[in-house]
């Protein structure tokens, strides 16, 4: 079982731990657009490079990745995972050129599970978990109804619309929104009635303690949204 | 934004330049360990070890998982966003705009998805 109870040095919620195993276990699985092993494949690549993100891109060790994937996407896997401030819309444009739109969306969808997962045990002071075995089966190549554009580099949902933007930024890919926001509301968010709530009484650290690490972990990235 | 709502609910004056200052405290509880843990996790620096430590001692081991899941999940909500170019919303954008130039926000790439880039520095 991925992120047993047993390898925290202090107890976690059940919750969020639950929340970690089910979205560490959609990694492996086949998702919208990419095979289960394509999926491994990123992700790995993706922590690859963010381990080494202190040093420049041109000296970082590279290896291929364990699964044939065209030469943007594992482009992507690795800026996203180790450069999310110097991504740009034309490299966006470059890279959905070649790998298209939802190809590229449900590749975001994984390193960012895995970047949110590996940087939790870095804080947590443990290994990172090791990646699922990869499942076999097909994708199911469903694209959603309702997308549109607001100026974001890819579509979104833009029907009835009335959360914040970043929760459909990879609503092209509503498997990977899952995924990723299940995490999300275990570990910072909640019930969408608590987020709108400016004093938590449901978490143990009040939520100007919560925002201020937020923003300080914003502002490193240079994260402007 | 979140963070200066959240302060003002509680009657506190926060101080928001904590955001892009080193171990700043802001005017929270125990702000500058919490930043400090932060920083260290985001940047893997040699104190990393030291940092969580006094973030665990500091704050008990509740506190510790909830600001260790912060930190985790926004390195994740980060790479949400600027991968995907996705705009501020409308209202984030009027509330801090007394503020994004002045601690230099609008010099980040992002702030191009949003039309409020200014010349890096």
């Amino acid at each position: 079982m991925s992120f047993a109870a047993g390898r925290f040095p202090v107890p976690v919620r059940e919750d969020m731990a639950t929340a970690l195993r089910r979205s560490w276990a959609d990694i492996g699985r086949p998702g919208t657009w990419w095979t289960g092993p394509e999926r491994v494949a990123i992700a790995a690549l993706a922590r690859a490079e963010r381990i080494q993100r202190n040093e420049p891109p041109w000296s970082r060790d590279r290896r291929e990745p364990s699964e044939p994937l065209p030469e943007k996407a594992v482009e992507a896997a690795r800026k996203i995972g180790a450069d999310p401030a110097h991504l740009d819309r034309e490299w966006a444009n470059g890279v959905i050129a070649e790998i298209g739109d939802s190809h590229y969306v449900e590749l975001a969808s994984v390193v960012v599970t895995t970047a949110a997962a590996d940087a939790f045990c870095e804080a947590m002071g443990i290994d990172h978990e090791p990646f699922p075995e990869p499942e076999a089966g097909e994708p199911t190549r469903e694209r959603p109804d309702g997308m549109g554009d607001i100026g974001a580099w890819v579509p979104v949902q833009v029907i009835d619309w009335k959360r914040a933007n970043v929760a459909r930024a990879m609503s092209l890919v509503p498997e990977g929104v899952r995924t990723f926001f299940r995490m999300v509301a275990a570990m910072y968010t909640g019930t969408a009635s608590d987020f709108d709530r400016m004093v938590w009484d449901h978490r143990p650290l009040a939520r100007p303690q919560v925002e201020l690490l937020a923003a300080r972990v914003s502002a490193l990235n240079q994260c402007f949204y | 934004m979140l963070l200066r709502a959240s302060s003002d609910a509680v009657g506190a004056e926060v101080d928001l330049s904590a955001a892009v200052e080193d171990a700043a405290d802001g005017g929270v509880e125990d702000g500058a360990v919490l930043t400090a843990f932060a920083e260290a996790v985001v940047r893997a620096t040699d104190d990393l070890d030291a940092a969580r430590a006094r973030a665990l001692e500091t704050l008990g081991p509740e506190k510790f998982v909830e600001a260790a899941a912060t930190v985790g999940i926004f390195n994740g909500l980060v790479r949400v966003a600027d991968s995907t170019g996705i705009p501020s919303d409308a209202m984030m954008l009027e509330r801090t705009a007394d503020v994004r130039g002045e601690l230099g926000f609008n010099r980040w790439g992002g702030a191009r998805a949003s039309g409020v880039a200014e010349a890096p520095a």
